[in-house]
């Protein structure tokens, strides 16, 4: 793991080399290691290090890039070299912003040293007790164990330094009949690896299972849905793209209002829906600076349903003659003390969803998105599951979603592929949520 | 992670370039005798260690990205000019290993003897402790023993051609787009990628290969705030493994001009009539629809179940090989890792397999799996078609997608003939969303472009469309392909698969065809 101490002398070795009046450069090095199983058996094990160090070079307005590898002496000299040659023979960028001045950055400990130096023997403990406990009900079990040590360091000739060392760590499961007519999934994540619970996470996969065999074609069309965290996650992940200033005053985004301006201000949710960062919640990771290098805080985006802040980056601040926005560290969904039961209670008729797959933007400007129920989509009436129904295709937006929500439950961090690592959300009840086919696919 | 003793590296940038030597420099035949000996480092601690088989990859990757866009400032009426230079380059190798009948794999950026020995020590320990929980121990398809070198063809390497050139290129293309003052921001960028790539394994190969590929695009963005409403028209030429020679023929100057008109066009057209219609997709659409429910449900890793967890599995099963109709008599499907700049082509794969073609879809049978080394056993085939590939030397080679293309229709069929017999479609012409279920059932396309075809003829620009089908209707409802004069090579640059996540390239070529009766909806 490279230290605080290690990073700042090959941050100070790599500006040494700078000839330009700007040098911004960052560190990042990661170790994994991972675990995969399939067909209940393991299939592919690793261990793998890497490291990467880009640095940006600016002179009259005009930057060079590159990121590289190497680390040897020769190799930083180099590098700094051709992104100084890069700079000379670049445009200069009219959107240009200078350096930084150091900054205080927030300590933020997600470092669990047991988590950064777990090894193979370690991770296939959680395969074995997933693989046992599909095996016990005939069941097949896929799944993928893993941790990661990260360092990373960033630097200009400023004299702006930041470091930060974090460990994180993940189990996925799918559980799935021999005959291929059922399929359950779960997952965790755990910043400290000795909390992860396969056990548990290896029963909701086989309970899951097997509540989804047999599952009965119904029509598309709007439903009430009750959504696990996981599913809410995916939809509210796009909330990350959907909050830029920029995108909102040039008439690109939900935000904009029609005929020009924002609707910053506006009460688009119902009450329940606060939507917010905060670096200092300890359960999902977090980074000390954002995309600008500026120092994470706390920011509310929507309060009580109405859209209180938008996010202006350095140079578009700038141009509006603004404070830049303090970068997020993440994004939370507050909740409301209720179970995911009481948000079934609570459903005449609706869908429980466990989780998506494959969305992507139809159309960004009003986030409407397309993708698929997975891995269990379960009918609910008169407040009672009762059975398992065909996986769905939707064609919605998030935003309309949390503004159909109703009701909700406790946040949690969500393990979820393509899923950001930092994201606190809650299951969700919501009305009119709009499927469009039905798929054969289990 | 990054030691002290990584600080003591000396040169590592030079080392590689050593190793790997230049495009410029006399081809060869032969793979490099100083990789072959940090190779047999590696083999030889495996095998020491009881490994019974033992491969290396040492792999050097440059990326060089060129971008410049030019946008409107609302607030002072001027553009705004931002460019963006970055080149990247990774380095290292990684060690694959069977022991105790299980795979190990272990990865590291710093290339030196001692390292290279350690490394494999790990990816030793990787397998011994897998081994406890294996299935059934790894077999591995028979492959002959290859000595050679592999260069994919090109007459300019791009990273030798300067900076300036391509800037200006980007810049006299956004400046033509950004002429009409209604259209909001214009946008262009080339991307160059290069693989340096040896194989060495235990059985006794030794392959050393370099891969060239180049990627333009160009697009312009119009705004109408008072309607609400934001468009995009682009002009992506296919993506090559080719020299920078194919930039000029990515015609940007023409095409500039072009895109300004369609996206104002685009921002006034008529939201679509949802219902069943004919379509008449072209090679740049056809491109991702042919990945999406051809590639993926073709891939033998997914219909065993080995990517249950992340990517899915697939309709296809090995008891439909040679027996299911999922297409159309005129739907012949090959995959093929020899085809002429494709992005998937390649001399060998990482299993060291020699590049191959194969059939997938036979008049609309469906004849055979994407396979690797470890995988032919399981469906009875005698060795693997060539589909191995790892997106990093940190990386495990697995089985993904070759190119895969669809064969064009008879010589006299033309996309105007194609058009002629349709009274109520939709012409679509680029890609836009997209998404598919994990079985490769269901899938969703939009485009770029849309134009109406009415009565036989092409009319005006629809906008809104999305179309919906499940992959084996889709592919019988198909009645019309083009002939070979019109086939292109389309290609993708961002397939995920895997956990770790990987992604790869691969080209695939179509001619214009036709579908009928497919479900259109209205989007948002």
């Amino acid at each position: 793991m490279l230290t605080k101490d290690e990073a700042q002398k090959l941050a100070e070795k790599i500006l040494s080399y700078s000839k330009f009046p700007e040098c911004e450069i960052s560190i990042d090095g990661n170790e994994d290691a991972f675990v995969r199983f399939a067909n209940n058996g393991l299939t592919t094990s690793g261990l793998v290090r890497q490291q990467q160090i880009s640095i940006s070079s600016t002179k009259d307005r005009k930057t060079g890039n590159t990121s590289f590898n190497q680390i040897d002496d020769k190799s930083l000299r180099d590098a700094v070299a051709r992104s100084e040659e890069m700079a000379e023979i670049a445009l200069p960028n009219e959107e240009h912003v200078p350096s930084l001045p150091p900054q205080h950055y927030p300590e933020i400990d997600r470092l669990d040293p047991a988590t950064a130096s777990a090894r193979s023997p370690e991770l296939i403990v959680h395969a074995r007790n997933v693989i046992d406990a599909a095996r016990s009900k005939s069941l097949v079990a896929a799944g993928f164990v893993q941790r990661s040590a990260r360092a990373s360091a960033i630097a200009s000739k400023t004299g702006l330094f930041g470091y930060s060392a974090s460990a994180d760590s993940s189990l996925t499961a799918t559980v799935r009949t021999a005959a291929g007519d059922g399929s359950g999934w779960a997952s965790q994540p755990a910043i400290r690896f000795a909390e992860m619970d396969s056990s548990g996470v290896a029963r909701r996969a086989v309970e899951k299972c097997l509540a989804s065999r047999g599952a009965k074609r119904i029509e598309p069309g709007k439903y009430t849905v009750v959504m696990e965290p996981a599913a809410v996650a995916a939809l509210v992940g796009y909330f990350g793209f959907a909050l830029n200033a920029r995108a909102a005053e040039e008439g690109r985004s939900f935000l904009s209002k029609d005929g020009g301006g924002t609707r910053v201000g506006e009460k688009m949710f119902p009450d329940i829906i606060n939507l917010r960062s905060d670096p200092t919640i300890t359960s999902i990771p977090a980074r000390p600076w954002g995309f600008d290098r500026l120092p994470v805080q706390a920011v509310t985006w929507i309060d009580a349903g109405v859209v209180t802040s938008l996010r202006y980056d350095r140079f578009w601040a700038m141009q509006k003659g603004r404070q830049p926005s303090p970068p997020d560290a993440n994004m939370i969904l507050d909740g409301q003390p209720n179970a995911i039961d009481d948000l079934i209670a609570a459903t005449d008729r609706g869908l429980l969803i466990t989780h998506f797959w494959y969305i992507r933007f139809v159309n960004p400007k009003t986030m409407q998105l397309t993708g698929l129920t997975r891995d269990g989509l379960l009918l609910i009436e008169n407040g009672k599951i009762t059975g398992p129904v065909m996986n769905l295709r939707f064609n919605e937006s998030p935003v309309r979603l949390l503004q159909n929500a109703k009701m909700l439950g406790r946040p949690e961090r969500v393990q979820e592929d393509e899923v950001s690592d930092d994201l606190l959300v809650p299951p969700l009840q919501a009305t009119e949520f709009t499927f469009s086919s039905v798929s054969d696919a289990v | 992670m990054i030691s002290r003793r990584a600080l003591l590296e000396s040169s590592a940038a030079l080392f590689a370039t050593r190793l790997f030597g230049s495009s410029t420099d006399t081809p060869s035949k032969r793979p490099s005798p100083e990789l072959q000996n940090l190779a047999d480092v590696a083999l030889h601690q495996a095998k020491k260690l009881g490994a019974t088989y033992a491969d290396i990859r040492i792999n050097r990757y440059q990326d060089q990205r060129v971008g410049v866009r030019l946008s409107k400032d609302l607030t002072t009426g001027k553009d705004l000019e931002s460019p963006f230079v970055n080149g990247e380059t990774s380095f290292g190798f990684g060690v694959r290993v069977i022991a105790d009948g299980s795979w190990g794999f272990a990865a590291s950026p710093l290339v030196n003897r001692e390292e290279i020995a350690r490394i494999a020590g790990e990816a030793v320990t990787v397998a011994r402790a897998s081994a406890k929980l294996q299935n059934r121990p790894v077999e591995l398809a028979p492959v002959p023993v290859y000595q050679d070198r592999w260069t994919s063809p090109f007459r300019r390497n791009p990273f030798d051609v300067p900076m300036a050139e391509k800037l200006e290129l980007l810049r006299a293309s956004v400046q033509e787009i950004k002429k009409d003052p209604r259209v909001f921001s214009g946008n262009g960028f080339l991307l160059f990628h290069s693989e340096d790539k040896f194989f060495a394994s235990s059985e006794g190969s030794a392959i050393q290969q370099f891969i060239v590929q180049t990627v333009g695009d160009i697009s312009a963005h119009a705004v109408d705030r008072k309607k609400g409403l934001s468009k995009s028209r682009n002009h992506r030429p296919p993506p090559l493994e080719t020299g920078y020679e194919y930039v000029a023929a990515m015609n940007f100057g023409e095409n500039a001009p072009r895109i300004r008109e369609e996206v104002l066009e685009q921002l006034a057209a008529p939201p679509v009539q949802p219902g069943k219609k004919d379509l008449v997709l072209l090679p740049s659409h056809l491109c991702l629809t042919i990945h999406e429910s051809l590639g993926h449900s073709t891939e033998l890793d997914r219909a065993l179940g080995y990517e249950a967890n992340f990517a899915g599995t697939s309709f296809l099963t090995p008891d439909k090989m040679g027996k299911m109709r999922i297409g159309s008599e005129l739907v012949t499907v090959y995959g093929d890792r020899t085809h002429p700049e494709g992005l998937s082509t390649v001399g060998y794969d990482d299993d060291g397999v020699k590049a191959t073609r194969f059939t997938i879809v036979d008049k609309g049978i469906f004849a055979h799996f994407q396979t690797i080394r470890d995988q032919a056993h399981l469906i009875g085939e005698k060795e693997s078609r060539g589909c191995c590939y790892a997106d990093s030397w940190a990386s495990i080679p697995f089985q993904r997608i070759p190119n895969v293309w669809l064969a064009p229709g008879p010589d006299s069929v033309t996309p105007e003939d194609l058009i002629a017999s349709v009274e109520d479609g939709i012409l679509i012409d680029g890609t836009g969303s997209w998404s598919i279920d994990q079985q490769r059932y269901n899938f969703q396309f939009g485009g770029d472009a849309f134009w109406e075809i009415k009565g036989g003829k092409k009319g005006g620009m629809l906008s809104r469309v999305a179309y919906q089908s499940r992959t084996p209707d889709f592919w019988q409802a198909c009645d019309g392909i083009a002939g070979p004069a019109y086939w292109q090579q389309y290609g993708l640059f961002n397939d995920g698969k895997g956990q770790p996540e990987q992604i790869n390239a691969m080209s695939h070529g179509s001619a214009p065809a036709r579908f009928r009766q497919i479900n259109v909806l209205l989007t948002d």
